[in-house]
C-alpha cells in the first residue's frame, strides 16, 4: 500500500526543473517506478511529491553519432535498449545487460535513469555502463553538467545528484562502440533475480575494463588495462576495486571466487 | 495537498473515466474503481506477475504503475479475453490442458502469454518460459501452462501431455 | 470400493477431463476472498513486533484511536482468548510478551486500508528486548530460557500428545519397535549423521485474507481464504465459547493453500475487530511480507539418524531423533512431529527402531502444516542417509533401497502389516531408475559432459506418506437431484487448486452412470449449507470424500429405484438405469425418467409419491487407532501412497553451478481418477519440492529478525527453473477401500526430491551436503577441492 502523495507530470524540462527546485527534498522523480514504488510501499521512502519524468523530451530517445557517441535518454526503458538497432550493433553489452534485468513486465517499465539513480550495487546497467566508460549528464535550473559515471556513484544507494538535479542522459563514447564484450550475472535461481555477482568486460584496441556489480558499496570498474592483459592481471585489477560483504545473498568468499571465475571464463571468449 | 486526477482509459475496448488520487496504483484502480477484480495482487512489489496487464501493447506489473500514469492508455486485462460468450483459443487451450489449478496466477499469466503470441505466433518452449518468467505459479509447476501455450499454437505433440501408467 | 474395474470399462474415471473450475478462473470471474466487498466493510492492519523476544512494557494506542476514520483498536490486553487445534497456545494478539519477529501486538480497523496503516504507525509500543532462543537442539535442553513458561497450564489433546512443562518441548512422540540395542549389536556397520532443514514458507499466490463480522447476539459471519471451513468454525467456537450454530464460515475460490491455510489464522482477529467496531464487517489481507512472519511457515528440522546395517545390505536397527523447530507456537507442529515420527524411516522395513521426536518452541515464526506434513523435511535427511549407508557398505544405492523396501508381509514402524494391496514402492523405484537410465551415462550424456565441462550425476529416492489425521476422521457428501434430473453435490472439502473437485465429480458421474455435465459441484463452501468435513489436508480428500460420493450416489439411486419400483410395479432388483431413466431390465421400454421423479413423482391425477430425491453418503476411516504413547504402536494410516523420484543433474566441478536435466517421478496412486490432474499434482509438487531443495528457506539475524521475508530474497522457482525434462509415471495397485481403488497424491510429489538432488550432486561432483537448501554456493563449499575462496590475491 502506498502512502498519500501528490503526482505531478510536467511536460517540459523547465517545468520539471522548477518543480524539483520548488519541492526540493520532498519530491522524488518517478520514472518506471520499479524501484521507487517498492520503496514507498515498504515505507522506506515517504516523499510528498512524485514528479513523473517520462514526458520530458530531452530525457527521451536514443541518439548516435560518430562524433558524440551514443546518448540514451534517462527515461529509456530496458526493452527499448534491448531492441535498438544501433545499440544491438555497436553496444551489444548494454543490450545484454538490459535484457537480463528482472522479468519482461519489469523491463517494459524499468528505465536506465532509474537503474543508475537507485545506485544499487547490483544495478546491471551500472557495471556494464562503467565498463564502457559512460558519463552521466545532469541537469538542474542551475544548468547542465557531465560527469564520469565512475564519480556518479558515491556509496550504497548514494550518488552525486543534488536535490534539484535530474539525470538527463547517459553518454557512451564513440570509441567504445564495437568493443568486444562479455557479461556474466550470478543469480540464485534461473528466473529473474538481482545479481549476486556480476562481471561485465569491454575491450577495444586501446583498453580493457571490467565493471563489477554486487561486490562493493556501488558498481565498480577496474582501471583501464591494456587490451592484452593476462587473466591474472585482470583479476588482480578487479580485486583492487572490489570489497564484497557477507549477506543474505552470498558470502564474501564466494563472491570473490565468482569474480575471478567469471573473468577467467569471459576473457578468452569476448565477442 | 493530494491532488485528484482525471484518468481516462480504454480497458478491453471500453472507455472509462474516473477521478483518482495520485497514489492510486493501476492495480487498485482496475480492481476497486472499475470493478475489474480478475487481475490479482500477489506481492505488490513487481516480483510475482499476478497483477500483469497489457498497457499500450506491453505487459506491465500493474502494482507498480500509478493510475494517473495510465491516463489516455489502452489496457487489456483477463476480462477482455473471452469474446461473445466464448473462451478465446488461448483460454480453451488452458482449459483442455489443466493450465490452471488454484487460478490465482492465471489472469496475469494469460496476459503475458497473449503479449508473447502477438510477437511470436509460434513460440518455442524457451520463448514461452522466458515470457512467463515474471509470472509465479505455485501450483502447476508451469509444465501444463507451457503445454497449453503449445496447444494454442498448434504445436503440442499428441500424447506428450499423457502419463505412463503401469 | 469398486477397486477392480479395469480402465476400459470406466466411462469417466481415469480420463483427463477438463477441470470443472477453470472457466471462471480463466475469465477472471472466479471470486476470491480478496475480491469480496461487503457493505459497510472496514479494513484492518496490524502492528507487528520487530523483535524476536521482548516484554511488552506499554502500548500507547491513544493517537491511533483519535485518528478520523478509525473504528476499532485492539491490543492483546483486551483479548483473553487462546486458539489452537491440538495444543491451545496462541493468543490472537501478543499478550505481555512477543515470541517471534513479526508477531501481531495490536490491530486497527478503519474505513480505508490507508487510514488503518496510518493508525498502526501511530501506535507506540515500548519493548524490553530479551535474548531469544533460536536453535531447537539447545532450546530443548533443560534450563534453556522458556518460550512458554505456562506450558503446563495449556489445554491439549491428551490421548495423542505429550508436552513437557518446564521445558520448551511442546510434544515428545516416542516410537519403540523391536530391540534397537540388540539390533545395533548384530549390525556389521553403524552409520550416523545429522541433517537439517530451515523454515520454509508455503507461498500460496493468494496471501491469507478474511472478512469477519460479529453481530449482536454473538452471530458470526466469516468469509475467508481457508482450507477447512469446519475447522475454522470449530476452533472459533471453542476459543470464544460460542455455539457452533451461531457461526457461519463461507469459503469462495482459494488461491492456493499448501497447508498454510489449514487451521484458523486471521479469522478471529477480524471478528474481534468487528465486534469492537459495533458489528461492521472487517477485512484483513496479509501483505506478502506478513505472509512470511505474521502467518505461519513450515517448521525447521534437525534430524539425527543412526543406522545399523548388515554387510548384505539389510538394515537391522535404526535410531532416529528429530528436533522440530516449531517456532513460537507449536499447535500444528505437534502433529507434524507425531506424523513424521511414525513415518520417519521412510518406506523401508526396520526390524528394530527407536524414534524420539520433539516439538521444540523457539523464538521464530511458527510452523504449521505444509504439503508433505513433515515428510519433505525428514526425507531430506533420510534419503541422504540411505545413500550414505549404501556408500559405506560399498553397495549400489538403488539395490540397497530395494533390499529394504516395505513389501507384502513387512511390518511398519507402528506394527502395521503390509499387504499386496498397500502399494508397491519397489516398482516405483524400478520405474524411475529405468526412466533416468540409472547407473550409467548414455553416449549423449557423456558427450554433453565433454562439451560443457560439467559432470552428470544420477540418483533415485523413495518415499511414502499416509494421511495425518485423527483415526475417526469422517466426511459426508450429499447429492440433490434437480428438477430436470441433473444433480448438485454438496461437501465441505475445499477446492484449493488440487483438482479434487473434478475427480469427485468424475466419481459421482461414474457411480451414477451419468455424464459429468449432469453433475454440478459448486466451488464455494458454506458451513450453514454444506455437510461436515474435518479438513482439506493430508491427501485424504479423494479417498474419504470419494467414498462418501459413491455411497451418496448409491443412496440416491436406491431412492429413485424405490419410487420407480412403485411406478413400474416392479421389484427393485429387476430395475436398471441410464442417465435419463430407470427401466425394467427385461422390458426397457417400461421406464420412468429421473426428471419425473426428481422432486416427487406425480401420477396423472396429481397424487404424488417419493418427494425430492436426495442421496446421502457418509464415510468414516476404517480400522484406525490412536498410537500408544509409550511405544508408538497402533494403526494410524488410512492408506500409504508410495513413490520414487529419479533425478539427473549436471554440476560444475569447480564452481558448483548445477542444472537439473531430468526428473522422473512415479507414485502408486492406486487408480488414476483424472490423468491430467494426477500429472498436475506430480509436476506442481515436484517443482515446489525443488524450491525447498534449491533456493527457499528463512534466514535470520543473530537477534532473530527474519532477513528475507519477501520474494527479493526468498526466491521461488519460476518457469525457467523447471528441469529440462519431466517424466511422470502412475503405478496402479488398487487400494481396497479407495474409491475405484484410488489413493491421494496431493502431497507426495514434494517429498524426497531434495534428497534426490543432493544425492545426484554428490554422485556428480562429490559435494556431500547435509543442509537444505542447496544453493550454488553450498555446492561450491562442499566440493572436495573447492570452497576455498579465489585463487587470485586479495589485497
Ligand atoms: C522484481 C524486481 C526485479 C528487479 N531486477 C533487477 C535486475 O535484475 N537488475 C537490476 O539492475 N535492477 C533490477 N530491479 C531494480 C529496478 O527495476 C531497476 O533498477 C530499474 O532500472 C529502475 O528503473 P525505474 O525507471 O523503474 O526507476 P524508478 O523506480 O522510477 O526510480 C528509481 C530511483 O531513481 C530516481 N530517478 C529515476 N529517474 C531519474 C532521473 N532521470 N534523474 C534522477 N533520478 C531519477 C527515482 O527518484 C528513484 O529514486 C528489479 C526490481 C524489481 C522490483
Ligand atoms: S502483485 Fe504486482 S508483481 Fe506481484
Ligand atoms: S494455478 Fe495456483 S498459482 Fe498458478
Amino acid at each position: 500500500m502506498l502512502h498519500e502523495f501528490s503526482y505531478l507530470a510536467p511536460r517540459e524540462r523547465k517545468d520539471l526543473l522548477q518543480l524539483l527546485k520548488k519541492h526540493s527534498g520532498q519530491a522524488r522523480l518517478l520514472a518506471g517506478g520499479t524501484d521507487l514504488l517498492c520503496d514507498i510501499r515498504l515505507g522506506t521512502d515517504k516523499p510528498a511529491y512524485l514528479i513523473d519524468v517520462k514526458h520530458i523530451p530531452e530525457m527521451q530517445g536514443i541518439t548516435w553519432s560518430e562524433r558524440d557517441g551514443l546518448a540514451i535518454g534517462a527515461t529509456v526503458t530496458c526493452i527499448e535498449i534491448m531492441r535498438h538497432p544501433v545499440i544491438a550493433k555497436k553496444f551489444p553489452l548494454l543490450a545484454h545487460a538490459a535484457g537480463h534485468i528482472g522479468s519482461a513486465q519489469l523491463r517494459n517499465r524499468a528505465t536506465i535513469g532509474g537503474n543508475l539513480c537507485t545506485a544499487s550495487p547490483c544495478a546491471d546497467l551500472g557495471c556494464s555502463s562503467l565498463a564502457l566508460g559512460a558519463r552521466v549528464e545532469l541537469a538542474s535550473v542551475r544548468g547542465t553538467r557531465v560527469i564520469p559515471m565512475k564519480e556518479f556513484f558515491t556509496g550504497v544507494k548514494a550518488t552525486q545528484l543534488k536535490d534539484d538535479e535530474v539525470v538527463q542522459r547517459v553518454l557512451y563514447p564513440a570509441e567504445a562502440a564495437g568493443a568486444a564484450w562479455g557479461m556474466e550475472k550470478l543469480k540464485r535461481i534461473k528466473g529473474h533475480d538481482l545479481a549476486v555477482v556480476s562481471v561485465a568486460i569491454a575491450r577495444t584496441a586501446t583498453w580493457l575494463r571490467v565493471g563489477i556489480g554486487s561486490c562493493a558499496p556501488t558498481p565498480v570498474v577496474t582501471a583501464d588495462l591494456p587490451p592484452q592483459a593476462t587473466a591474472a592481471a585482470v583479476v588482480a585489477a578487479a580485486f583492487k576495486v572490489v570489497n564484497p560483504i557477507d549477506d543474505v545473498r552470498a558470502s564474501r568468499d564466494f563472491r570473490l571466487f565468482m569474480v575471478e571465475e567469471f573473468i577467467r571464463k569471459l576473457l578468452p571468449a569476448l565477442a | 495537498m493530494n491532488t485528484k486526477h482525471t484518468v481516462a482509459v480504454t480497458v478491453n475496448g471500453k472507455k472509462y473515466t474516473r477521478e483518482v488520487v495520485g497514489h492510486r496504483t493501476l492495480l487498485r484502480f482496475l480492481r476497486e474503481d472499475l470493478g475489474l477484480t480478475g487481475t490479482k495482487e500477489g506481492c505488490g512489489a513487481g516480483e510475482c506477475g499476478a497483477c500483469t496487464v497489457i498497457l499500450n501493447g506491453k505487459t506491465v506489473n500493474s502494482c507498480l504503475v500509478l493510475a494517473p500514469e495510465a491516463d489516455g492508455a489502452t489496457i487489456e486485462t483477463v476480462e477482455g479475453e473471452a469474446k461473445n460468450g466464448k473462451l478465446s483459443n488461448l483460454q480453451e487451450a488452458f482449459h483442455r490442458n489443466h493450465g490452471v489449478q488454484c487460478g490465482f496466477c492465471t489472469p496475469g499469466m494469460l496476459m503475458s502469454v497473449k503479449a508473447l503470441l502477438k510477437e511470436h505466433p509460434k513460440p518455442t518452449v524457451d520463448q514461452i518460459k522466458e515470457a512467463i518468467e515474471g509470472n509465479f505459479c505455485r501450483c502447476t509447476g508451469y509444465q501444463q501452462i507451457i503445454e497449453s501455450v503449445l496447444d494454442a499454437t498448434g504445436q503440442l505433440k499428441p500424447k506428450t501431455e499423457e502419463m505412463r501408467r503401469v | 470400493m469398486f477397486e477392480n474395474i479395469p480402465h476400459e470399462e470406466l466411462k469417466v474415471v481415469g480420463k483427463g477431463i477438463e477441470r470443472i473450475d477453470t472457466v471462471e478462473k480463466l475469465t477472471g470471474a472466479a471470486l476470491y476472498t480478496g475480491d469480496w466487498v461487503v457493505p459497510g466493510m472496514l479494513h484492518a492492519k496490524v502492528k507487528r513486533s520487530p523483535h524476536a523476544k521482548a516484554r511488552i512494557k506499554r502500548i500507547d494506542t491513544s493517537k491511533a484511536e483519535k485518528l478520523p476514520g478509525v473504528h476499532a483498536v485492539l491490543t492483546g490486553k483486551e483479548l483473553d482468548y487462546r486458539v489452537g487445534l491440538y495444543l491451545v497456545d496462541k493468543h490472537i494478539l501478543a499478550k505481555d510478551v512477543v515470541r517471534h519477529f513479526g508477531e501481531a501486538v495490536a490491530a486497527v480497523a478503519a474505513e480505508t486500508p490507508a487510514i488503518a496503516q496510518q493508525a498502526v504507525d501511530l501506535i507506540q509500543v515500548d519493548y524490553e528486548v530479551m535474548e531469544p532462543v533460536l536453535e531447537p537442539k539447545s532450546a530443548a535442553k533443560k534450563g534453556a530460557p522458556l518460550v512458554h513458561p505456562d506450558l503446563g497450564t495449556y489445554e491439549y489433546v491428551k490421548e495423542v500428545f505429550t508436552p513437557i512443562p518446564g521445558t520448551n518441548i511442546a510434544n515428545h512422540t516416542k516410537l519403540r519397535k523391536g530391540d534397537v540395542e540388540k539390533g545395533f549389536k548384530e549390525a556389521d556397520v553403524i552409520v550416523e549423521r545429522e541433517y537439517t532443514n530451515p523454515n520454509v514458507q508455503h507461498v500460496p499466490m493468494e496471501t491469507h485474507v478474511a472478512i469477519g463480522q460479529w453481530l449482536l447476539g454473538d452471530r458470526i459471519s466469516i468469509i475467508t481464504s481457508a482450507q477447512s471451513p469446519f475447522t475454522v468454525r470449530n476452533l472459533f467456537a471453542h476459543s470464544f465459547k460460542i455455539p457452533h450454530c451461531n457461526i457461519r464460515v463461507y469459503i469462495p475460490s482459494v488461491g492456493g493453500g499448501f497447508g498454510g491455510k489449514a487451521g484458523i489464522h486471521l479469522e478471529p482477529l477480524c471478528c474481534v475487530l468487528s465486534r469492537q467496531a459495533g458489528g461492521r464487517p472487517v477485512k484483513i489481507q496479509a501483505t506478502r511480507e506478513e505472509e512470511f512472519s505474521l502467518l505461519p511457515c513450515r517448521s525447521g528440522l534437525v534430524y539425527h539418524i543412526k543406522t545399523g546395517v548388515k554387510k548384505n545390505g539389510k538394515i537391522v536397527a535404526q535410531q532416529m531423533t528429530m528436533y522440530w523447530d516449531a517456532g513460537a507456537y507449536a499447535d500444528y507442529a505437534v502433529n507434524v512431529t507425531r506424523a513424521s515420527g511414525y513415518s520417519a524411516a521412510g518406506p523401508y522395513e526396520i526390524p528394530n527402531a527407536w524414534v524420539d521426536a520433539y516439538t521444540v518452541y523457539t523464538n521464530k515464526p511458527f510452523g504449521t502444516a505444509y504439503r508433505g506434513f513433515g515428510h519433505v523435511e525428514f526425507s531430506w535427511g533420510l534419503e541422504r542417509h540411505m545413500d550414505l549407508c549404501a556408500r559405506t557398505l560399498g553397495m549400489d544405492p538403488l539395490k540397497f533401497r530395494l533390499a529394504n523396501t516395505l513389501k507384502p508381509g513387512s511390518v511398519t514402524l507402528t506394527g502395521e502389516v503390509i499387504t499386496e494391496h498397500t502399494g508397491n514402492v519397489g516398482r516405483c523405484l524400478e520405474e524411475v531408475a529405468k526412466a533416468i537410465g540409472y547407473g550409467k551415462l548414455t553416449p549423449a550424456e557423456k558427450a554433453r559432459e565433454k562439451k560443457t565441462g560439467m559432470k552428470i550425476g544420477k540418483a533415485v529416492v523413495a518415499l511414502h506418506k499416509a494421511p495425518a489425521m485423527p483415526p475417526f476422521t469422517g466426511t459426508v457428501v450429499i447429492l440433490k437431484m434437480n428438477e430436470d434430473g441433473t444433480v448438485t453435490a454438496n461437501l465441505s472439502l475445499t477446492e484449493i487448486g488440487a483438482g479434487t473437485y473434478t475427480s469427485i465429480v468424475q466419481i459421482i458421474a461414474e457411480a451414477l452412470g451419468f455424464p459429468v455435465e449432469k453433475v454440478r459441484l459448486p466451488i464455494e463452501n458454506d458451513t450453514d449449507r454444506d455437510p461436515y468435513d474435518w479438513q482439506t489436508v493430508a491427501s485424504k480428500g479423494l479417498l474419504l470424500s470419494g467414498n462418501a460420493a459413491i455411497l451418496a450416489a448409491h443412496d440416491l439411486l436406491g431412492k429413485a429405484y424405490e419410487v420407480a419400483a412403485q411406478v413400474l410395479r416392479a421389484n427393485p432388483c429387476d430395475l436398471d438405469h441410464d442417465d435419463e431413466k430407470v427401466f425394467l431390465r427385461h422390458h426397457p421400454a417400461k421406464c420412468v425418467t429421473f426428471k419425473a421423479m426428481a422432486v416427487g413423482y406425480a401420477y396423472p391425477d396429481g397424487n404424488a409419491i417419493g418427494g425430492p430425491l436426495v442421496g446421502v453418503g457418509r464415510y468414516v476411516a476404517q480400522g484406525l487407532s490412536n498410537l500408544d504413547k509409550e511405544t508408538g504402536q497402533g494403526n494410524p494410516a488410512l492408506d500409504w501412497t508410495y513413490g520414487a523420484h529419479g533425478l539427473v543433474v549436471e554440476a560444475h566441478p569447480r564452481t558448483g553451478e548445477y542444472n537439473i536435466i531430468k526428473v522422473a517421478s512415479a507414485f502408486d496412486v492406486g487408480k488414476v481418477i483424472n490423468v491430467k490432474s494426477v500429472r498436475g499434482q506430480i509436476i506442481g509438487g515436484m517443482l515446489q519440492g525443488l524450491g525447498t531443495a534449491m533456493c527457499e528457506g528463512y534466514r535470520y539475524a543473530p537477534d532473530g529478525r527474519l532477513l528475507n521475508p519477501n520474494f527479493t530474497d526468498n526466491k521461488i522457482p519460476t518457469s525457467l527453473d523447471l528441469p529440462e525434462e519431466i517424466d511422470c509415471i502412475a503405478v496402479e495397485t488398487p487400494q481396497i477401500d479407495g474409491p475405484f481403488g484410488a489413493r491421494g497424491v496431493g502431497e507426495h510429489s514434494m517429498i524426497a526430491i531434495g534428497a534426490a538432488l543432493g544425492n545426484a550432486l554428490q554422485n556428480a561432483v562429490g559435494a556431500d551436503l547435509t543442509h537444505l537448501p542447496i544453493r550454488q554456493e553450498d555446492v561450491w563449499r562442499a566440493l572436495p577441492k573447492g570452497g576455498k575462496g579465489p585463487e587470485g590475491k586479495i589485497p
